[in-house]
């Protein structure tokens, strides 16, 4: 067989030097303009954050009512769906899962991306970047949310040390035997940070939660639970638990649609969604209980008529089915189910719906809350982003596209992807005999 | 919240979320200062060479790591965790009793030239014991084929150490740096290269040389199987189907004869340098 391959340019041979030995990826110039788009996007962002940094959060929508905005929902969502770090951290080096190495890498640089992410808008949500160490010298210990910054804080510097060893991994880092030799002391000490990343997601994810079940001024929110600890604080932690494994599913897959490469073996996906169907079934049946008790015990006792908050509109009954039932029951029915499970179409499904249902809660949590009336005189409000919010929502989409693009090229993000190009048919035991 | 600032008192509250996480800062401290105590400790023992090979060696595919002894039938499904180190291994003895007797079994080499006065090395290179004591190592036959005619061949200079799977010269082609691995640990006496039979001769570090990780005899036959197999799937047109081998022997230049491959990719798998 002869082949007539283009010589690649000088740019390309050397660019070839980063990628990882084996990997294919697409040429210098295409990944460029893949890369074009979000850049703008980013420059848009970083000039919004700038007004909101300059002129402060009048250029906003957001008020003294409505304090709570989009980006708050979007740092509860990305933090629940970043979760897919600290529990396939957790699933690897804890529980001894092995199969979670072909995507444990992806997982640690989404969660990086998604809480970084997180801090950055809030960093720009608090304003005054920098005053920004008075919230650990003067914190208010009666917060949840002092608990949230201390846990985001620690957990982001353990991302960060997880982040390390992928990127010392590089072709051309490992070259440098100081990097290479740091690489493999961290790695070995790995489960540690694993440990203590799960021990600080389990609190801030509950704390989050927290925040909005005890504030007793939005019964829409507040609810009972344990000691000093709401019902919301397990079910935020529980959810995040849940789609995180589903949102690994629907990024690699996503990544495979964009590469036109297959990353994982089915197994995988397999294995992740009945971890997303067995988790998200206990969450719905202890959200409905929970809604359950709010609707004729909690509310009833702080003397308001829940279904009310379901007169205004655009929130209607329609919002809690589609939170419970679409977003929440049939995804669990459909990574439970070993037969649905057996349709790599459904996966998607089931996982899209999965991670759509932690978002929409979150979204609900802060939103709607706000949103309701609390007083007899009180009106419901209806609150609209303006540009500069989503410019700033959209610069940290791209700033995550960005950096997951880049590391997706040069770091080895799925170790089962050459395999599985050298010889799509899942390599199985080759009979030696 | 401090007992520095102003105002400060304490209660159960501080006492319980200060701990909490001064727990966490300190765990993360301390494994960070060993981490770092670790990597100076390596550089003091000269290590670099033994962790860059576990390194490696931990990236191969499950497919890449398997037991010398699930290749010749002795074992039905064993991964290697030893990183072929076999001298390390709880299990080798045990299995080696198994293998047939090394001089009773006559080497199929599939039309390769697979002498058997030889030890091979998993990274395609071949040990000779000589009778003076010391060893003469080179690229097997396939690892030969493999390279085909190398744009450079850098070789350690008599006196250099070499240290077992760590590297032992490096060769390039088409772009493609290959870190050819050392299957002893010695110091070099005198250098030949690829136009001659032989890469190195070296004088072991010491008197009896660990030969354990070595392919022998019958095992050799097993081994080179499977790696015809891995080289057949790597090289494949993209888009084409399993198919059966029709006899034949390989080419001598393999990346002239199928420049389409991703060389790269089987020069990291063929000698395990991922």
């Amino acid at each position: 067989m002869t082949g007539t391959l283009a010589k690649p340019n000088a740019i390309e041979s050397a660019e070839k030097q980063w990628i990882v030995r084996g990997h294919e990826r697409c040429s210098t110039g295409k990944f460029m303009a893949w890369l074009s788009p979000w850049i703008g996007l980013l420059l848009l962002g970083l000039y919004a954050t700038y007004l909101c940094l300059r002129f402060g959060l009048g250029e906003t929508h957001l008020d003294n009512r409505f304090g709570f905005g989009l980006w708050i929902f979007l740092d509860l969502a990305v933090i629940a769906l970043g979760a897919g770090a600290f529990f396939s951290g957790f699933l690897l080096y804890i529980l001894k899962w092995k199969e979670i190495k072909a995507v444990i890498n992806s997982a640690v640089v989404l969660g990086f991306l998604c809480y970084s992410g997180a801090v950055a808008v809030l960093a720009v949500d608090v304003g005054q970047p920098l005053r920004s160490w008075f919230t650990f010298w003067h914190p208010n210990t009666h917060s949840m949310l002092t608990e949230v910054t201390f846990c985001i804080t620690c957990y982001l510097i353990v991302l960060s040390i997880e982040y390390l060893p992928i990127l010392l991994k590089n072709r051309k880092f490992k070259q440098v035997p100081s990097f290479l030799v740091f690489e493999w002391e961290l790695h070995k000490l790995m489960p540690v940070f694993a440990g203590i990343g799960v021990f600080l997601s389990f609190f801030h994810q509950g704390s989050l939660g927290g925040l909005f079940g005890v504030m007793r001024g939005r019964p829409f929110a507040f609810r009972e639970g344990f000691s000093i600890w709401p019902t919301t604080f397990f079910l935020f932690v529980l959810s995040a638990a849940a789609v995180g494994p589903s949102f690994i599913i629907l990024t690699t897959k996503l990544v495979e649609k964009i590469t036109g490469k297959r990353l994982v073996k089915e197994d995988i996906y397999r294995t992740l969604a009945k971890t997303t169907g067995v988790l998200l079934t206990i969450y719905v049946a202890l959200k409905c209980t929970d809604t359950l008790m709010w609707l004729n015990s909690t509310s009833v006792r702080a003397g308001v008529a829940p279904w009310e908050f379901y007169e205004f509109r655009p929130f209607g009954h329609a919002t809690l089915f589609t939170e419970v039932v679409i977003f929440g029951m049939i995804p669990a029915l459909l990574l439970l189910s070993r037969r649905l499970r057996e349709r790599p179409g459904l996966i998607t499904l089931g996982a899209a719906l999965a991670c759509l249902g932690v978002v929409f809660n979150r979204f609900v949590m802060t939103i709607q809350t706000l949103a309701l009336p609390t007083l007899s005189f009180d009106e419901f409000m209806l609150y609209l982003p303006n540009w500069v919010e989503y410019a700033v929502f959209g610069g940290v989409i791209a700033y995550a596209v960005i950096v997951y693009s880049l590391s997706y090229r040069y770091l080895n993000l799925f170790p089962q992807e050459q395999d599985l190009q050298l010889n799509p048919k899942e390599v199985g035991n080759v009979p030696v005999r | 919240m401090f007992p520095f600032v102003d105002g400060f008192h304490w209660t159960v509250g501080h006492i319980v979320f200060l701990t909490a996480f001064g727990l966490v800062a300190a765990t993360m401290a301390v494994t960070m200062f060993f981490v770092v105590q670790r990597v100076l400790d390596n550089f003091r023992k000269n290590r670099t060479a033994a962790i860059q090979w576990h390194s490696d060696f931990h990236d191969l595919g499950e497919q890449d790591r398997r037991c010398r002894h699930e290749l010749t039938g002795c074992a039905a499904r064993r991964e290697c965790h030893n990183s072929f180190e076999c001298g390390h291994c709880a299990d080798h003895p045990r299995f080696a009793q198994l293998e047939p007797a090394t001089s009773a079994v006559s080497l199929d080499a599939f039309g390769l030239d697979f002498p058997s006065d030889r030890l091979y090395h998993r990274g395609h290179t071949w040990v000779r014991v000589e009778e003076d004591g010391t060893m003469t190592i080179g690229l097997d036959d396939l690892g030969r084929r493999l390279l085909g005619t190398p744009d450079r061949v850098e070789l350690p200079k008599p006196g250099d150490s070499l240290t077992t799977n760590g590297a032992a010269w490096y060769a390039f082609r088409n772009d493609s740096p290959v870190r050819v691995l050392s299957p002893v640990d010695g110091m070099v006496i005198e250098t030949g290269g690829p136009d001659q039979d032989w890469y190195l001769k070296v004088r072991p570090t010491r008197a009896n040389p660990n030969l354990a990780h070595l392919l022998r005899g019958a095992e050799v036959s097993a081994w080179l199987r499977r790696e015809l197999e891995r080289l057949q799937i790597m090289v494949a047109p993209a888009g084409a189907g399993p198919a059966l081998a029709d006899g034949g022997s390989l080419m001598e230049d393999l990346p002239q004869a199928q420049p389409d491959a991703n060389w790269d990719a089987v020069y990291g798998k063929m000698f395990l340098a991922p």
